[in-house]
């Protein structure tokens, strides 16, 4: 039990120093029950977080990496049903009771969410806000509260934090509202940061700043970082390593250069040629990947991206694909793609 | 006090394709409104007491125009259902006559108000301004007047008779209607494809007609049918306080408060059928507005 | 919000004027003109032409209305000749009555049903909110002289527990007998919290759906916590929105109560003018209830911005980055 004034995060404070990976997921699956039928949002995710790194989990609208998200920081609603293996440090968070995923909230675990105009309670001051989790689960004073509440304010950049405390949301600018969020998500010192599409609301200039914070923070606070989202270019400069997610499955995990410069899976490939790029001809036309997502209330047996690839065969519907490659960089994909000098994809070897 | 269930099921987007609506558009509020089986329920109540009050006297004949002595509050038995009221009338028969007065008046009454207030919004929301303002503040001051002491006034001047009642509770339902289709005049005069029309040269009538009034019908269509529920307990307190219409026509809220005079001697035949029938019919016509509403995705705070 | 009360108490001021233009407006209604319909069928034409002279209603309509506005702000609401007297004086007599009982039946009512609100929408799908949601539909759905006679056959007549009667006479006599408001106070209680329940549930659940809630409960909040510290304020304002909104109804149901419990209110004063063709006294009445609820919503929209900082700081957007 943690004493008040002293955050979490880090090493415990008796027993045995943990250096594994801060977050260790096996064989993650989670169905959505709804009221005709089930969702299939997650299916036999595994991936891994060190200390200190930033992962990039990516994928279209629909492919379950909000709801990954959710149930890593255990915020999934009650229609939900989880099975598999999430390890958080050295404590196993999967199939655990309310009270006890409760207390990993905001202490171990810090959230943040998509839209900051409506993440922030439009009644209640900055200040309550930010201190919020240290009052709630270390019994910290309001005073001592507010003071950890200015300190987060100034390490997230926020000009004259102590004036802000005492303002609301609505007085804020998008900008300054999402950097609001994420102090009062980091305002524990959690172990791990999920940060689910934290800058699809904002304009471009805005986005820059807010990454360029994710990274002094990371720096500065050395938390394990999740980083959740559709924008390849967000995760090209921001993440250490690439969770490709498809249909609720993985497509391909690697270093963010393995990633980019030879991707593997078909999806990965197609995504990345859609990305403009400054070398894109100019007349050409843009590249899209045919198609729409799969109905993730079938569970299929086969590789859910069979109708939208250009290299899908008989064996790709019929069985899931191993894991292939080695090292950092896995794929799962009968038939990876293989590029040529100028990274273009080419037809793998049969 | 868990609120792990109340926390909202994930969207849509996360449930990933077009698991659940095929259709597309249009039509999609009626499937919706096919799943609420509470919503069904209420249907088929309004249709069945619609059959029964209309289609009812078809086959089963009694004379609803000629008081009766000597056969007054006979209890129920054989050849009278329902047994006769305190004038003689057959109860079961009454029933059947005083719901067609009653449903007439609260469609009509509903329709009334649904023509003129969405008229009135529309052309408010869609025009803004000082003429907005205007209008609606006169809708305030209606407002600010009850319903019933309004009703009472305009009872007490002229003489009621169906389509006089019609109109009466018409005009006092309209100013909610008139709300809230200004506001989505308001929401919608901004829209692309109104100021593309607009641009095109489409006049004003049309415009507010074809693009306003026709994107508001979600909003329309579930108040009209509040409107019908309030209509029937609007003219069933006008009865109660003796200002309806007067015999031999009747109206279920006048049988159940001439019922009601005679509580202590026991006769229910006179008190519960009018009664279970205005409540049944209230209650079906809210769950019909709810499962409207929910149907057609609006916010849950307009009526 | 300063801004916001200056607007909205100017437009309040515009309704009350149109509330006056209204009920004058009702006043030319009455079949033959206001004379006749107020002096009887047997008045002659010099009656009715004195009486034209006396009340201002000789001449061109804006005048008129002119002379009758003035009126009105000096007190002077009419005369009754069915009661001989005063109209404004029997108002006066009459409207602490119906305040009272309406002012304390809202008070019930709301803490009746916010907590009964905040219940229902966290044991939402289960069994007790059916229940719940169940038996405020139905009592919305039955007429309020319903409510009320039923009310007083099961408690009064079958149970001898409480009066069928109000308490008649000055407006102390309320408290010398408490226990023959409580029929009356629970019927236009019941009536309220029959309207209110469905609001205050869905405003919750409104509430609940939102992100914010969601970050609350990411920082390990406890489901009370997140009721009582984020929820509550939030899903309030509408409802004092509400409030104000439906006086008009809580009025029209405190009417009935009124005449079914014989209690001396300003509902019954309009119900015995209806009856007995009392024109000035029923004029009086719309006027002077029309008057109120326009105050009352004003009032409702003061408690609305108290509760609500995005209107005391005049919704500005955030200034710099």
């Amino acid at each position: 039990m943690k004493r008040a004034g002293e955050v979490g995060g880090g090493p415990a404070a008796s027993g045995p120093v943990y250096d594994g990976p801060v977050l260790r997921v096996t064989g993650l699956d989670v169905d959505i029950r709804l009221r005709r039928s089930v969702v299939h949002a997650v299916r036999g995710v595994s991936l891994e977080v060190a200390q200190g790194e930033t992962v990039g989990i990516v994928g279209e609208s629909g492919c379950g990496k909000s709801t990954l998200g959710l149930a890593l920081a255990g915020l999934l609603p009650v229609n939900t049903e989880v099975r598999g293996s999430i390890r958080l440090g050295d404590r196993e968070l999967a199939g655990v009771g309310e009270r006890d995923l409760r207390r990993v909230r905001g202490t171990e675990v810090g959230i943040v969410f998509q839209d900051p105009m409506t993440s922030l309670n439009p009644t209640l001051r900055i200040g309550v806000q930010v201190g919020e989790a240290l009052r709630v689960q270390e019994g910290a004073t309001k005073a001592a509260a507010r003071a950890a509440a200015a300190e987060m304010l100034d390490l997230v950049g926020l000009p004259r934090p102590n004036e802000q405390l005492d303002r609301f949301p609505h007085e804020l600018s998008g900008g300054m509202r999402q950097r609001v969020v994420i102090a009062a998500a980091l305002v524990c010192r959690p172990r791990l940061l999920i940060a689910d599409e934290p800058t699809t609301a904002l304009d471009v200039t805005t986005q820059a700043q807010i990454m360029e914070l994710f990274d002094r923070l990371r720096q500065t606070l050395g938390m394990a970082t999740l980083l959740i989202t559709h924008d390849m270019g967000v995760v090209a400069g921001h993440a250490d390593r690439v969770f490709v997610m498809y249909a609720g499955r993985e497509a391909e995990t690697g270093r963010t250069a393995e990633i980019f410069d030879a991707p593997r899976h078909r999806y990965t490939a197609a995504l990345l040629d859609s990305v403009l790029r400054l070398q894109t001809e100019r007349k050409s036309e843009l590249a899209t990947i045919p198609g729409r997502p799969p109905d993730l209330t079938v569970a299929g047996a086969g590789c859910p991206f069979v109708p939208r690839c250009p290299a899908a065969t008989a064996e790709c519907s019929a069985q899931f694909p191993p894991v292939s490659g080695s090292g950092s960089h896995h794929w799962l994909c009968h038939h990876p793609a293989v590029q040529d000098e100028d990274s273009r994809v080419t037809e793998a070897p049969r | 006090m868990s609120m792990e269930n109340v926390t909202t099921v994930l969207s849509g987007d996360e449930a990933g394709g077009l698991a659940e609506a095929e259709a597309s558009g249009g039509w999609l509020w009626l499937r919706s409104f096919a799943d609420n089986r509470l919503a069904l329920a209420g249907l088929v109540v309004v249709v069945v007491l619609t059959l029964f009050s209309f289609l009812g006297p078809l086959f089963y004949h009694t004379d609803q125009i000629h008081t009766r002595i000597g056969m007054e509050t006979l209890p129920p038995g054989t050849g009278r259902p329902l047994g006769t009221d305190d004038v003689g009338y057959d109860q079961l028969g009454r029933l059947m006559v005083g719901g067609q007065t009653t449903l007439e008046v609260a469609f009509g009454a509903a329709a009334v108000a649904v023509l003129v207030g969405v008229a009135w919004g529309a052309v408010a929301g869609y025009l803004g301004g000082f003429v907005d303002a205007l209008m609606m503040r006169i809708v305030d001051a209606l407002l600010a007047i009850p319903a019933l002491l309004l009703l009472l006034y305009l009872s007490a001047v002229f003489q009621p008779n169906v389509l006089l009642l019609i109109v009466v509770v018409g005009l006092t339902a309209w100013l909610v209607p008139a709300r809230l289709v200004r506001a989505e005049a308001l929401t919608l005069r901004s829209r692309e494809y109104v100021l593309a029309a607009k641009t095109m040269g489409v006049r004003t009538p049309t415009l507010i007609g074809r693009h306003i009034v026709t994107n508001s019908i979600g909003t329309i269509l579930v108040n009209a049918t509040f409107q019908v529920a309030d209509a029937i307990l609007v003219v069933a307190a006008l009865s109660f306080l003796g200002l309806g219409i007067s015999p031999p026509a009747t109206n279920w809220g006048a049988m159940l408060s001439n019922g009601l005079n005679f509580t202590y001697s026991g006769y229910w035949w006179l008190t519960y059928p009018p009664g279970i029938a205005i409540v049944l019919t209230v209650v079906a016509f809210n769950l019909i507005g709810d499962g409207l509403r929910d149907a057609f995705g609006l916010d849950t705070r307009r009526r | 919000m300063t801004r916001f009360l200056v607007r909205r108490c100017v437009q309040a001021l515009v309704v009350l004027l149109l509330v006056t233009i209204i009920v004058f407006g009702l006043s030319r209604l009455l079949p033959g003109g206001p004379a006749r319909a107020i002096l009887g069928v047997h008045a002659t034409p010099s009656n009715i032409a004195a009486f034209n002279r006396e009340n201002g209603l000789d001449g061109p309509l804006p005048a008129q209305y002119w002379h009758w506005l003035t009126g009105v702000v000096t007190g002077n609401f009419g005369f009754s000749y069915v009661l001989n007297q005063p109209v404004s004086s029997l108002l006066a007599q009459r409207l602490p009555k119906t305040a009272f009982l309406a002012g304390i039946s809202v008070v019930l009512a709301v803490l009746i049903a916010v907590p009964v609100g905040l219940y229902q929408a966290v044991r939402r799908g289960r069994a007790d909110d059916y229940a719940v949601t169940t038996v405020t539909f139905v009592l919305y759905s039955t007429p309020a002289f319903w409510v009320a006679l039923l009310l007083i056959d099961v408690l009064s007549v079958r149970l001898h527990v409480f009066a069928a009667e109000a308490p008649q006479g000055s407006f102390s006599a309320i408290f010398s007998d408490p226990g023959a408001m409580v029929l009356p106070v629970a019927t236009v209680t019941l009536v309220t919290i029959a309207a209110f329940s469905r609001y205050i549930r869905s405003s919750v659940l409104d509430q609940l759906a939102q992100d914010y809630v969601r970050m609350a409960r990411s920082k390990g909040n406890t489901s009370q916590a997140i009721l009582l510290r984020h929820v509550l304020r939030n899903a309030l304002s509408p409802v004092v929105t509400l409030l104000g909104l439906s006086l008009p109804f809580i009025l029209s149901g405190t009417l009935i109560t009124e005449q079914v419990f014989n209690y001396p209110g300003v509902g019954l004063l309009a119900f015995n003018a209806a009856t007995s063709q009392d024109y000035p006294v029923l004029l009086g009445t719309v006027l002077v209830v029309g008057i109120a609820t326009v105050v009352g919503s004003l009032l409702a929209d003061v408690g609305y911005a108290l509760l609500d900082p995005r209107v005391q700081l005049g919704q500005e957007a955030g200034s710099g980055s």
